[in-house]
């Protein structure tokens, strides 16, 4: 083993991602001395690198491509030869992505974070060596540990994964042209979002997913029905309660063999590119739990309490490898709340109230309990909904798809869920959660002025539309 | 502050609301000068304390201060603070001197008036919450709080005002922080009140929108709307503890929701160890589609000849009689342990996406007690019965969601518990729920085993 460093740190940070850079600053800030290890070579992690970052700069770009092609001659505007520059679109989102994980860099050192480029491992309970990117090792002393490793791409049983024609996320991304046809297996966020960018480029998407509905657990089931529909009028086409039954990456194209998921005719779909976008799995492999006795449960997430500890109390855990929805936002709360736990005592975060939102056109964005989730629990709500076609920014913008829906309890009227699918929804949705963060009902949003014209006043009137009545639907 | 000013209008509000009732007394007080006089009361600087000393005046009556200016230190059992003027004024008398020990919180310290008031012919206002100071909380000091145009509508009821007021932004607990209070507090506490400090905010949030209209339109006035409990996040007043104190929804609705959503607050940090392969969970194998959970009765023969053998050799030798609903609870309880997992209707997101992956099959099988309890018929010739369905479900059953119970299994249990049991065969039925049908028929099959095999050692 190489030279332990003498100097003993506060806290020790393995993984530079959102929960771990956000740590590492927050530490800083508090006055601890702080090591953050990340081996990617650049900070941010996944969200940065690879995920929520890149592609909303495709998404973004995307839709300014697909709007002048299809939309702005409705609007006055005559465009004359549109052409796609997609290495160029590439450059604009690797010249975002750098600017920022730079960006973290500064924000290190400004908060006298140290940042070591190498992959950690732990050697003891207290100790964590680093196989240095750059070649050799050291090894650092931490009082406290923060494990936050994060998520890998889950892969799809019986179909490798090359990046090329079969892709992740990681691929999607970085496609060289655009593909004729592509398939994508999971209709969640990271498929819709990927498959909207490639289909609004060009490409002939097909969304196949096993459940009877696209967008996941959490996105309430009115609202899936509802944007599944205007992103099938965008041209993507869906499959639902198809189970793939394996894939074949061998010939010019890739196969995959398809079924109705309760049993029934299998057909062969057939594309240039098949996107695995089943879902995310807690990373920690090469780490060492083993050695110091971390114990992982059946879906690899290290066992943690309350307060992100591990058996091993000065161990904590934050972000996509232990519990919790795999959110950056979320992550980013644990990592302030896990250094107030070390500095405060506590640290604050409201699981209930942690928004969510898919960033296809029109977005999609929800905070709290959905309807399914609510008739589950016997709860007894109210449902209040407003459609953009009624609202007056939404009419001039011509951008009127979807809703604001609000559930609330059925006695007290205090909020339990927000649901909206609808442009700028994931702005929107702040209110939502601040609402829900406050305890607040229907009516406190809906005696809220809201400024006018904004799309924020489908908002209130869907508020209002819960207790009483909307005016202006 | 916000809320201060905030409860302060509403108190205002709520004046011009009883205003004309006391329009007797306008005439007779007259000058705004006057009306200007307020009481200033012992602050609590904690949540915890009741009572304070005086240490020292830091303004002399009469004279003038701007907001900032410290007022007086107050000596607690903990620490010595400074007091701030968060306002313009002026002090008009001083009623507690320095040293004065023992100051109830809520007290009457002093009386204080605007800046420009004419102290001469200043009148002082009666000390009205001093009496009420041993049981409730101080009424903040309001006088700098108040636009002068709200002044103006409140003033005609200066007492009274000054009691309902006073009440306004204590809400529930009786800890209360007077608005001049908050400086000091948020600076540079102590430590031993720092700690206690966001506790202490929650008696100083603005009230709602949905929650102030709703006062107004009951026309409560303020030092009510301290009795209504809360259950808010931090103790806010929340819309349905309104409705709940004004009997429109259940008392303890509000508490029990509040309950249930501090639940999802929280990281739910519940999980399953990784166990080593065993039988394939059913998850996968959808169940067929079951709106209405339909219960399907199960029927075994057990033969209670060897209970019955064991019941009379138990009473030769020991000469104990034991009933047989004793072994048949027993032998129940039993049965009952660790029966496989009720097959859900529809498996959750979670359980398809782990049968995607093949994650099914390395879990463990769900165990859980069942709480089964056998419906006994006492025909020795019935023969076994094939489980069948009880009857359908009608479509009001499936509007209000309810189960499904056979009308005619009710009455047959009815004429079985009648007859009793027979020394021979009886028929041992279940109900099972949509999906519990094979635990139902393990729970029979141990229930028949513990009964004619062993029986004595159920009891022995």
């Amino acid at each position: 083993m190489a030279d332990v460093r003498t100097e003993e740190k506060d806290l020790v940070i393995i993984g530079g991602g959102v929960a771990g850079y956000v740590a590492a600053i927050k530490a800083g800030q508090e006055g601890l001395k702080v090591t953050c290890i990340e081996k990617r070579g650049s900070l941010g992690g996944t969200c940065l690198n690879v995920g929520c970052i890149p592609s909303k700069s495709l998404l973004e770009n995307s839709r300014i491509y697909h709007q002048i092609n299809h939309d702005v001659k409705n609007r006055g505007i005559d465009v004359g030869d549109v052409k796609l520059n997609l290495p160029q679109m590439m450059k604009a989102k690797e010249t975002s992505v750098s600017g920022l994980t730079k960006g973290i860099e500064f924000l290190f050192k400004k908060n006298g974070v140290e940042y070591i480029k190498g992959a950690g491992r732990f050697e003891d309970q207290n100790t964590v060596a680093v196989d240095l990117n750059d070649g050799g090792s050291t090894a650092v002393r931490g009082k406290n540990i923060l494990i936050a490793t994060g998520s890998e791409v889950t892969p799809f049983p019986g179909l490798e994964i090359d990046e090329t024609k079969v892709v992740s996320s990681n691929g999607a991304i970085a496609l060289k042209e655009v593909p004729k046809k592509m398939l994508v297996i999971g209709g969640g966020i990271i498929g819709l979002e990927m498959g909207s960018v490639w289909s609004r480029l060009g490409a002939e998407v097909t969304i196949v997913e096993f459940l009877g509905a696209i967008g996941g657990p959490g996105m309430d089931a009115e609202v899936a029905k509802n944007i599944q529909k205007t992103l099938g009028k965008q041209g993507m086409k869906f499959m639902l309660n198809t189970k793939v039954m394996s894939g074949d990456p061998s010939g010019q194209g890739v196969k995959l063999e398809v079924e109705a998921a309760k049993g029934g005719k299998a057909q062969t779909l057939e594309a240039d590119v098949v996107l695995v976008a089943i879902g995310r799995r807690p990373y920690t492999q090469g780490l060492g739990l083993d050695k110091i006795g971390l114990e992982t449960d059946s879906k690899g997430r290290i066992v943690i309490d309350s307060e992100y500890r591990t058996k091993i109390p000065h161990i904590r855990v934050i972000g996509d490898c232990t519990f919790g929805p795999m959110l950056a936002h979320k992550a980013e709360e644990e990592g302030v709340a896990a250094v107030e736990y070390l500095t405060k005592n506590y640290g604050h975060v409201n699981y209930n109230a942690i928004p969510a939102v898919m960033y296809t056109h029109p977005e999609v964005a929800w905070v709290g309990q959905n309807e399914q989730e609510l008739k589950e629990q016997g709860v007894k709500y109210k449902v209040g909904t407003f459609p953009f076609t009624a609202n007056s920014r939404a009419k001039t913008n011509l951008d009127t798809d979807g809703m604001v829906k609000f559930l609330a309890d059925a006695e007290t009227d205090r909020i339990l869920g927000v649901h909206i699918v609808g442009p700028n929804a994931g702005e929107m949705i702040a209110e939502g959660t601040l609402a829900l963060e406050y305890g607040a009902s229907t009516e406190d949003v809906g005696r809220t002025s809201h400024a006018h014209p904004t799309l924020s006043e489908a908002f209130k009137e869907a508020a209002m539309a819960t207790y009483s009545k909307a005016i202006h639907f | 502050m916000a809320t201060v000013v905030n409860t302060a209008k509403l108190s205002a509000r709520l004046a011009t609301r009883y205003a004309p009732r006391h329009s007797a007394r306008r005439r007779l007080h007259i000058s705004s000068r006057q009306r200007a006089a307020q009481n200033y009361t012992m602050p609590a600087l904690s949540p915890t304390m009741t009572e304070g000393n005086i240490a020292a005046w830091r303004v002399k009556e009469g004279d003038s201060y701007t907001a900032g200016d410290v007022i007086l230190e107050i000596e607690t059992d903990k620490a010595t603070m400074d007091v701030e003027a968060q306002d313009d004024g002026k002090l008009f008398k001083i009623t507690q001197q320095d040293g004065a020990k023992g100051v109830k919180v809520g007290a009457r310290i002093a009386v204080m008036a605007e800046e420009g008031d004419d102290l001469s012919s200043m009148e002082m206002p009666s000390e009205a919450t001093s009496e009420a100071a041993s049981s409730a909380p101080p009424s903040p000091p309001k006088e700098e709080k108040k636009p002068a145009s709200d002044r103006k509508t409140s003033s005609p009821v200066p007492e009274k005002e000054a009691e309902s007021t006073g009440g306004s932004s204590e809400i529930s607990t009786g800890v209360s922080e007077p608005s001049h209070m908050t400086k000091p507090y948020a600076e540079s506490p102590p430590s031993s009140t720092a700690s206690s400090s966001a506790k202490k905010r929650n008696y100083t949030f603005p009230l709602f929108p949905a929650v102030q209209q709703l006062l107004h339109e009951h026309g409560v006035s303020a030092s009510d709307t301290a009795k209504i409990p809360t259950t808010g996040p931090n103790g806010r007043l929340l819309k349905g503890d309104v409705l709940a104190y004004f009997g429109q929804i259940s008392k303890d609705y509000p508490s029990a929701l509040s309950d249930r959503i501090t639940k999802l607050e929280h990281l739910d940090t519940r999980h399953t160890m990784a166990a080593k392969p065993t039988q394939p969970a059913q998850a996968a194998a959808a169940a067929p589609e079951m709106q209405v959970p339909v219960e399907t009765e199960i029927a075994v023969p057990i033969s209670l000849s060897a209970v019955i053998a064991t019941q009379k050799r138990v009473n030769d030798t020991l000469g104990i009689f034991l009933p047989l609903s004793t072994f048949i609870a027993r032998a129940s309880e039993l049965a009952n342990e660790s029966l496989p997992a009720r097959k859900r209707v529809s498996p959750t997101a979670d359980e398809l996406f782990d049968s995607v992956l093949g994650l099914d099959k390395i879990s463990s099988p769900k165990l859980s007690r069942g709480n089964f309890s056998p419906q006994i018929t006492g025909i020795d010739t019935m023969p076994p019965m094939p489980a069948r369905k009880a009857k359908k479900a009608d479509i009001i059953d499936l509007l209000t969601k309810k189960g499904v119970r056979s009308q005619v299994g009710v009455g047959r249990r009815e004429v079985a518990a009648a007859l009793g049991v027979s020394a021979g065969d009886n028929v041992f039925s279940v109900l099972a729920r949509g999906g519990e049908e094979e635990r139902g028929r393990r729970y029979l099959e141990r229930l028949k085993m513990a009964l004619e095999r062993e029986p004595g050692r159920l009891v022995l």
